[in-house]
């Protein structure tokens, strides 16, 4: 009897020691656990073709002031157009630590 | 009956501290397991956020030393490393402020993938940017995942193909000045349907959407929020059943024609050779010693004060 009793004893102050130390593990960080890892390790599809770039193939940001154009902001199917009222916006012109 | 236990006195207690010993061997691992620390956005803190705007770029690539090496001397950045377990990652910084980072990662023998910089997103709330974006049609690349000092942050795949990242930044996002020459400047997203695109980001993070007026008969779609512009959305030129749609990220230089040229002898390509782009300056898209594509463009001070003409 006693040694069942012992047993029991031990099983429960086993399962104890178990729970706490799982719970260090996984409590360990902010929001859920914190990585040890780097969630980033990707690669795009190989094969990127640039030609077809060049005069008129602008993707850099306009100037400030820069034309809209007749007709800009009239609706659109697939998104919302900003408000003809709007001005074309352009980069920021405060430098850092000025 | 024969008990399994002869010495109810001394064996119990050698196997509870046996089994002690091996419990602390794990807590101690697990204490000592080591953590992924990222350095803030921003230092100090500040409070300012603006979702939407690109605040971060993280190179993948299979040559963490070889990167190093071009970006440093291209640009002159420096490298601060974060070695953890097997991950290597180096933050790159232009005067001090970081700019980017370099993240190792091997390419396994026959994966046909292509090294790239990764853009990041600020957004409010990581957990309501993932709803939204697999709402409109995104997938999930890396799910959520917090880390210290830096933030919450996810990867993701636009409708299109096109991969980002949206970063929560716990140190606020980085002021809205304009990029000093060797800092990121500007993205620019190449889709094959700039239309539902621009409908995707505008719905994911709620930007304002500018059509730009071209010459070339492409869509040119501007993105922007707080009153500045963010990103544009082009779309892929013509035969674009070849290429994938993706995120270009574009560093400020005073001479694209002069940092071709270095690159090149760096151990670069030259993809786009310099050409004018809409606000009167050079652009030019290049690849990096491993494949990584990223962009250069001038801009002046007057660029940001003048209207076009």
């Amino acid at each position: 009897m006693t040694s069942l009793m012992q047993r029991r004893w031990m099983h429960g102050l086993l399962v104890v020691v178990f729970a706490a130390v799982a719970g260090c593990v996984a409590g360990g960080g902010y929001d859920g656990g914190v990585d040890v890892g780097y969630g980033v390790d990707f690669y795009e599809p190989f094969g990127y073709e640039y030609g077809g770039w060049g005069p008129g193939y602008g993707v850099g940001p306009p100037r400030r002031g820069f034309d809209r154009g007749r007709g800009e902001g009239a609706p659109h199917p697939a998104y919302r157009p900003a408000a003809p009222s709007r001005s074309m916006p352009s980069l920021p012109t405060r430098s850092r630590g000025r | 009956m024969t008990s399994r236990y002869p010495d109810h006195g001394t064996w119990p207690a050698r196997r509870i501290l046996g089994l002690l010993c091996g419990v602390a061997v794990l807590a101690s691992a697990a204490v000592a397991a080591p953590t992924f620390v990222l350095p803030p956005l921003v230092q100090p803190a500040s409070t300012e956020h603006h979702p939407g705007k690109v605040i971060w770029a993280d190179l993948v690539t299979p040559d963490i030393a070889g990167a190093k090496h071009f970006y440093g001397e291209l640009f002159g950045w420096t490298f601060t490393d974060v070695h953890t377990g097997a991950v290597d990652y180096s933050v790159a910084l232009l005067d001090g402020n970081p700019v980017g980072g370099l993240f190792q990662r091997a390419i396994r023998p026959g994966e046909h993938r292509q090294p790239a910089w990764l853009t990041f997103i600020s957004v409010r709330d990581v957990g309501a940017a993932e709803r939204d974006i697999l709402a409109q049609g995104g997938k999930v690349v890396a799910p959520p995942r917090s880390y210290p000092d830096r933030g919450r942050q996810a990867v993701f795949a636009d409708p299109q193909g096109a991969v980002f990242a949206v970063l929560q930044s716990s140190s606020g996002d980085p002021q809205d000045v304009l990029a000093a020459p060797g800092e990121w400047i500007w993205s620019s997203v190449l889709a094959r349907d700039p239309d539902t695109d621009a409908a995707f980001y505008q719905n994911v993070f709620g930007y304002e959407v500018f059509e730009i007026p071209s010459n070339d008969g492409s869509k040119h779609i501007l993105l922007s929020t707080d009153d500045y512009a963010r990103a544009s959305l082009n779309a892929l030129p013509a035969d674009a059943a070849k290429r994938h749609p993706h995120w270009l990220n574009f560093v400020r230089v005073d001479s694209v024609t002069a940092t071709a040229a270095r690159a090149e002898a760096l151990g670069g390509r030259v993809l786009v050779q310099p050409f004018t782009d809409r606000h009167g300056g050079l652009i030019a898209v290049l690849a990096d010693p491993a494949g990584a594509p990223f962009g250069l463009l001038e801009w002046t001070d007057a660029d940001s004060k003048q209207g076009a003409k």
